[in-house]
């Protein structure tokens, strides 16, 4: 089995930086520890609109295996269009980032003790969706 | 305008009995507009040699940038399947990065140490790692050593 991510990051010269940027690397997703042994389980991929600007749990810790050496891939995307719309990313209480309209995120998941929820939080009460997908081991 | 766009794909042909084939690319802009982000802290690949927690990009001046927007990347470039570096953002565990594992995440620092991401290498023997920030702060600079 095998689930492979892979990023590239481009910029023309002269737009970024002077020169041009195109990095681009690649991954399988495997348990901790092991570079042959996939990732096997998964939230498979879904989409929650949100009607309020509360916070969402997205991710229930206590649902997932917990501890420091478990694996786990987070893929989040904001499918909105207009570009003041905005989620801000938090685990547990600590805040992240905001994903943008056409923003994504792809980051690991430690549920090192079943407490790091992952959670979302619309910028408005209008109609917002979002986009995620979790695997892990 | 600066112009950078990020592309994602996630591909499986055996995670489930359908294959996966998800692929993203997004342009970069300021916090709610169509304006490209237009700093960066270059990418810098970097030898560490010891476990010990380390900030790699420069610490937040003000007091808050909640409204401005970054981009994080991270990569952990060993290819010793048990070596693993921890990314923390405050003091909160975020995940872990393992061999030629990668992370592409939003940024939002705030107060000075609140949300400071942070690296803790899993080995001391020496690791390469690979990070880099694109944002629109207007508080994050070096510090001089003189400060």
């Amino acid at each position: 089995m095998a689930i492979t991510a892979g990023i590239t990051l481009t910029s023309a010269a002269g737009d970024l930086v002077t020169d041009a940027l195109v990095l681009s690397t690649s991954t399988n997703l495997t348990k901790a520890g092991s570079s042959t042994s996939a990732l096997t389980q998964t939230s498979g991929l879904a989409r929650k609109t949100t009607e309020s600007a509360s916070q969402y749990i997205l991710f229930d810790a206590d649902d997932y295996p917990s501890g420091p050496a478990k694996a786990g891939k987070i893929y989040l995307k904001n499918t909105e269009t207009t570009a003041g719309l905005f989620f801000t990313i938090s685990i547990d209480t600590k805040t992240i980032g905001r994903i943008y309209a056409g923003d994504f995120a792809f980051l690991p998941w430690s549920n090192i003790d079943g407490t790091n929820d992952i959670k979302i939080t619309p910028s408005t009460s209008a109609s917002h969706t979002l986009e995620y997908m979790l695997f892990y081991e | 305008m600066a112009t950078t766009t990020a592309s994602l794909t996630l591909t499986s042909t055996d995670l489930f009995d359908d294959s996966l084939s998800l692929s993203n690319t997004s342009t970069l802009h300021k916090a709610g507009t169509t304006i490209g982000l237009d700093q960066t802290t270059g990418l810098t690949k970097t030898y560490v040699t010891a476990t010990q927690q380390f900030d790699p990009f420069p610490m937040v001046k003000g007091t808050t940038n909640a409204n401005e927007n970054g981009r994080v990347y991270i990569a952990n470039l060993s290819e010793d399947e048990t070596e693993y570096i921890i990314v923390t953002i405050g003091d909160l565990v975020i995940g872990r990065l393992y061999a030629g594992d990668f992370m592409w995440m939003p940024w939002s620092p705030k107060a000075r140490h609140v949300n400071d991401i942070e690296i803790t290498p899993s080995v001391a023997t020496g690791m390469w790692v690979e990070f880099m920030a694109i944002h629109n702060f207007a508080n994050i600079y070096p510090d001089s050593a003189d400060s």
